[in-house]
Parts: structure tokens; sequence; C-alpha cells
């Protein structure tokens, strides 16, 4: 069996303060994978996050990247962001650039790329997230969906094997989700391993292969997406609910419909029977 | 300073080099400075006025709002240079037609060359101009704290609007001395955020592989000689222009 590409085992951290955010936290994300954390505000997801690319270092347990315990001298955690990105949940905490393709050029050229690979590089990221358009433009007048983008596609031009997101879908209107989610979809069709910290149990279930749900620090559960989210009782404990999906799936006898549109189908198909 | 950047980013010349514009607009700033002012203001004036409306596209509105602030400074200025104080037999104030003249001069020749700068600002965003500043010479240290500060200025800008309108909302300003404790709690709470998002600008840029080097691409444009050339004839025409009139 081959390790997966990142473990945490029994993973505790203190801020300097004092203060447990994390306790004996045990997380693995596999290789080509779609892994959604699941907590409520608070939790802890993002200082869980910050640990997967070795900003924050664990004041007990292990982390290893491919099996290999990490370490954090500059050479190694340039390799291992160069591996794992982390798209932070406030984009304006990301761009600092003048336009967007300025900005998304500095990580490619971080990993000292010639000026035409990264080029090549920043082009490819823009088209995945269908903001090629916006290469020229100046980054404070772009929206907030529009800013959200960027800061993923200056990640994506580094080619990370996995792309970390905080709260991916924070702030965004539904059609913004929804394009998000198909890039990336696409992206993860090509072979790019995700991670993304969310509160949100209707995306988890939506998106998901796998679900941690997450609580006071620790991982209460990591299993199938529609397994772990049928524990209602674990749910409760995460202060969290169930999907509503998942409890309308539940109620017919067919096998587990995880897409919204087919689920509703069956259900009005269900209805106008019984009417 | 939103409408002067949002043009900058806009106008019809946006995509021209850089140094096309740079370089006629810095000459001109010249010979404003040095020629007679009654003669080369006007001129230089109309010149870089036609230049932002006629060619870049930018509403003369805009221009004259832009050259409005220096020009109302400007305008109250010139009593003070036209009048003159005098203590040597008790105390007399003289309106000497010297001061007069002096001061229409300084006055035609500050908003000559104000009227070149915002030609400059008005068609080219700053980002354009740092591959120039660089390679004239100026350390990367300069040029990557002018590139954080242009981008940090329109994030603190836009908080501090949001900070006083809802400040506002719960009727903030609604006395003067209310007004006054609202702006210090504004201006101490941005500080605050200030830190806070440094320290998160850190966290961001690091897991873009920042090793003390904000190194991006740089804008290119293609350089037009002829339209360089041009550009620099017509500044030299007003030049002499302004010697035979």
């Amino acid at each position: 069996m081959t390790a997966p590409l990142l473990a945490l085992c029994g993973v505790d951290y203190a801020y300097p303060n004092g203060v447990m955010a994390l306790r004996g936290l045990n997380l693995t994300v596999a290789k080509g994978q779609k892994l959604a954390i699941l907590g409520a505000n608070g939790s802890g997801k993002t200082t869980l996050l910050l640990h997967l690319n070795g900003t924050l270092q664990p004041t007990r347990g292990a982390i290893r990247l491919d099996g290999q315990p990490v370490r954090y001298d500059h050479r190694a955690l340039t390799d291992w962001r160069r591996r794992v990105g982390l798209v932070l949940q406030e984009p304006e905490d990301q761009l600092f650039a003048a336009t967007v393709g300025q900005d998304v050029s500095f990580g490619p050229l971080n990993l000292g790329l010639s000026e035409a690979e990264a080029r090549e590089q920043v082009n490819e990221a823009l088209t995945a997230l269908e903001i090629a358009d916006l290469a020229d433009r100046a980054t404070h007048t772009l929206s907030f969906g529009q800013k959200k983008r960027v800061a993923i596609a200056g990640i994506l031009a580094m080619r990370p094997e996995l792309l970390a997101l905080d709260e991916p879908t924070a702030g965004l209107d539904s059609q913004g989700v929804a394009r998000l989610l198909d890039a990336l979809q696409q992206l993860h069709e090509t072979g790019a391993t995700l991670v993304f910290a969310t509160h949100d149990v209707e995306l988890a279930y939506a998106w998901a292969d796998q679900v941690a749900i997450f609580h006071q620090g620790t991982v209460l559960r990591q299993d199938e997406a529609t397994v772990a989210l049928a524990d209602r009782d674990l749910l409760r404990r995460a202060r969290l609910q169930s999907p509503l999906l998942l409890e309308l799936a539940q109620l017919l006898p067919e096998p587990l419909l995880r897409s919204r549109d087919a689920l509703l189908e069956q259900l009005r198909r269900r209805l106008k029977i019984e009417d | 300073m939103q409408a002067i950047d949002h043009y900058a980013w806009t106008n019809r010349w946006r995509n021209r080099h850089p140094l096309e514009k740079l370089l006629p607009a810095l000459t001109l700033l010249l010979l404003t400075l040095v020629l007679p002012p009654l003669r080369i203001g006007p001129l230089a004036l109309a010149g870089t006025t036609l230049a932002t409306v006629g060619g870049a596209g930018i509403p003369l509105k805009t221009v004259l709002g832009v050259l409005a602030a220096p020009a109302a400074f400007l305008l109250a200025g010139i009593p003070f240079l036209a009048i003159s104080l005098s203590f040597n037999d008790g105390f007399s104030l003289h309106f000497s037609p010297d001061g007069l003249q002096l001061a229409l001069e300084t006055s035609v020749r500050a908003l000559a060359a104000v009227g070149c700068l915002s030609f400059l600002t008005l068609t080219t965003p700053m980002a354009d101009l740092i591959p120039l500043v660089r390679r004239a010479g100026v350390p990367a240290g300069i040029i990557e704290l002018i590139l954080l500060i242009y981008r940090l200025i329109f994030v603190f800008a836009e908080r501090a609007l949001t900070g006083r309108q809802a400040q506002a909302a719960r009727l903030g300003y609604s006395r003067f001395d209310r007004g006054l404790r609202s702006t210090g709690l504004l201006a101490g709470n941005l500080f605050q955020r200030a830190l806070a998002r440094a320290r998160r600008l850190e966290i961001g840029l690091a897991a873009r592989g920042y090793a003390g080097d904000l190194k991006v691409l740089q804008l290119e444009w293609p350089l037009s000689w002829p339209r360089l050339a041009l550009a620099m004839t017509l500044v030299g025409l007003t030049g002499l222009a302004s010697g035979w009139i």
C-alpha cells in the first residue's frame, strides 16, 4: 500500500498564549481525493489548514508527506509549499500585485521558473479558472468573486499536487459557487488532490468523497461522505446538522442520490404517484 | 483618487508603452519650469489637456476636476504674493504690480506643471511606470514598498469608507464631538487591522514561496518609436512656439 500524500498523526498545537487549538488530531489525505474538513465556526479549521503547508508547526505529533516526516528548514518548506498549495479564505490577504497577471506570476517566479515558463503557467492557471480575460486588470477593481478566483489561480499557477482551500465558497453567490465548483472539478479530473475546510454540510455532501468531522481541535471521524454525514449524533456533537439532501434521500428507498437535481426529480415522481 | 485610478487603467492610451507618455510629459514639465511662464504655461496647459481629452479620451470634466484642487490653492496664494507687508514706517500694506506679475507667473507655471503631471497620472497606471523606475536604478526594496503601498491604499480606503458608513449608521457622526470620537476610534481600528492584515499577508505570501523578494512578471507594451518621436516633436514645437508669441 502506498503512503498517503499527507498524513497528520496525533497532532497537538498550542498557540503562543497556551490555548490548545489542535489536540490529538489524525487526518490522512490520499492522492486524488476530494476531502472536506467539516467543522463549525471557531472549531480551528484554519489552524489545521495552516499545518498542511508548514505555516504552523505542531507542538506534538507528526506530519508525513509521502510517508516521509516533514522538516521545517527553508529548503524543505519551499518544496513542501510547491507540492501543497494553500488558498486563504480572504483573497485580500493573498493578493498584492497591481495587476492580475502579475499577481499570479508571483508563485511561479518564486519557484525559479524563467519568465517564459512563468508566463505559460500563469496563462494556464487563469484559463483553468476562466479568468484569462482579467489578466491585465487592476487587482483592486475586481469583484469579490473575481478576487477569490485570482487568489486560487495564484496557487494553481505553482501546479501543486494538493490544493487546500479555506472556506472556498464563503461570500460567493450561488452562481459563483457553481462556477467555482465546476473549475475545481476540472482540476480534480486532471489529477489534483483537493482539501477544503468548510462549515457547509450541504457543500461537503454534494462535493466531497470523504469528510473529516472536526470539532474542538480534533477530527472526530474521517470517512466516506455518505457514511460520516449520516451519523446524526456525531454531527450534533460537532455542532453541525446532517445535510437536507441526505435526509431526503434517506426517505427514498432508492440508493442514495447526491445530486440535487436527481433527487428532486425522484421526489417529484414519487409525490405525483402517491397523489 | 478613485477616478484618476479608474481612468489610468481604462483610457485609450492605456496600452501604449509608458515611455511614450512619460518622456514627453517630463520634457514638457522641464520646459514649463525653465521658459517664461506666461508664454509656455498656457500652451503647455492647452497641449496636455488636448492630449488627455482628445488623445486618451478622458472626459474634460475629470481633467478639470483634477486641476481644480491645485488651482484653488494657487488662487488662494495670489493675494499673499501680490500684496506686500512693510514695517518701515509703522505698518503698511502695499499692492505692488511687480508682486502681481510674480503671482501670476508663479500660478501659471505651477498650473502648467500640474497639467503635465496630471496627464501622466490620468493616462498611466502606477504599475506601468514601475519597470521604468526599476531600470532607472531605484533599489528593489523601495519598488516593493511602492507596490505594496499602492495595493494597500485601496484596501484601506475601502475599509475606512465602510467603517465610516457603519459608524454613521449608528449615529457616530450626529454631533461634532461624536464625530471626532468616531474618527479616532476608526483610525485606531484601521491601525490594528493593518497589523493583523500584514501578518495574514505574510502567511499568504509564504504559501506562494515568498523568499524575501516580491518578483512578478513585468508588463510589456511594444514601444513605438514613431509615436514617441511625434510626441517629442510636438513638445519641442510647443517650446519653440512659446518663443514666437
